[in-house]
């Protein structure tokens, strides 16, 4: 606790206030993440009235010791990725706040609600148009695709 | 740190007094925006926003090109933040100062070319051709020397000398072709 680097006390502190008060529908696994504070999971419900009512969704989250002046890698892990046109079936995520948009006042609990927001303005349920191309092609740390943002409807 | 401010939430949770809730309200309109701890060198940006001057001198590093509010994504730079000094502060020293100020970007001017390389005469040297009704073409030729053209060659230079060699040719020119115009 007394030599913690800046990052690792960043990451304290959100994990607290992430436990204390979750957005609703996000759980963070606290003990996993406590651990090691690099990596977290965060369990994730779709929200009621949605086309993702009921689902289930587990996000990972990975942190450098750049932390919040470098943004986390995230990703969906687990047997469920959601259906959703920026949602590749790898669990990579077209999210301009991951990447180019990154700010450190952001944090993981507002990268959660942009992605429970995502999820919940969709419309119809469907993988991005370059899904299976994408797949075959990408880097497996998805700050390292080149992403082009140009949807701003979902 | 954070478990104690841990703790003393849990202390004034449901039904708990309100000033408790209050001071820590308080506590954390004071946070820095970047790294969530009590701010400490502490600037304000135009827009507003709180920050230690160490966090927001390395956001401002991590992205030189395009220097904006983590908060609200205004611009910002470091002549647009406002050191904040509080009363225990004692030496009001500006924070700006701690961190080495980043070097200033270098760049030259690119070489000057002129747009138009002309054919060896220099500059100030014009040549008209008046076409018009008989005579008139001809003065307008040839006594446009003394109108105020842009630079003139200056006294004494092998271009001043050129040129009235050229106005002599000229003048004799015109005259020679007066003449024959008259005699022919």
């Amino acid at each position: 606790m007394a030599a913690m680097s800046p990052s690792e006390r960043r990451l304290q502190k959100e994990l607290m206030s992430l436990m204390k008060e979750p957005p609703p529908g996000v759980t963070v696994d606290g003990d996993q993440a406590s651990q090691n504070l690099t990596l977290w999971t965060v369990h994730m419900e779709g929200v009621p009235g949605t086309l993702y009512e009921g689902e289930k969704f587990v996000l990972q989250f990975k942190f450098t010791n750049k932390y919040p002046f470098d943004s986390p890698e995230v990703t969906f892990i687990g047997n469920n990725i959601p259906i959703h046109p920026h949602v590749y079936s790898n669990g990579h995520i077209c999210l301009s706040i991951l990447t180019d948009d990154w700010s450190p006042a952001l944090s993981v609990q507002s990268v959660c609600l942009s992605i429970v927001s995502m999820l919940s303005s969709c419309k119809e349920k469907k993988r991005p148009p370059d899904n299976s191309f994408y797949v075959k092609t990408c880097n497996k740390n998805p700050k390292k695709t080149k992403w082009w943002y140009h949807d701003d409807s979902v | 740190m954070a478990e104690t401010s841990e703790a003393r939430a849990s202390a004034s949770a449901p039904g708990g007094d309100a000033g408790g809730e209050d001071d820590k309200h308080d506590e954390r309109m004071l946070e820095c925006n970047i790294c969530l701890d009590t701010a400490r060198d502490a600037v304000v940006s135009m827009c507003g926003h709180l920050f230690c001057w160490p966090c927001l001198h390395q956001w401002l590093e991590t992205r030189p090109s395009r220097q904006v509010c983590p908060v609200c994504k205004a611009a910002i730079s470091r002549d647009k933040v406002i050191p904040l000094y509080g009363r225990g502060n004692t030496k009001q020293e500006d924070p700006r100062n701690k961190v080495p100020p980043r070097p200033a970007g270098q760049r030259t001017e690119p070489e000057n070319t002129s747009g138009f390389p002309g054919f060896g005469f220099g500059e100030g040297f014009h040549m008209s051709f008046g076409i018009g009704a008989f005579p008139f073409g001809v003065f307008t030729s040839t006594f446009n020397f003394g109108d105020p053209r842009p630079s003139a060659a200056p006294r004494g230079t092998a271009q001043y000398d050129e040129e009235q060699f050229l106005s002599k040719i000229f003048l004799w020119v015109a005259i020679l072709f007066v003449l024959w115009l008259i005699f022919a």
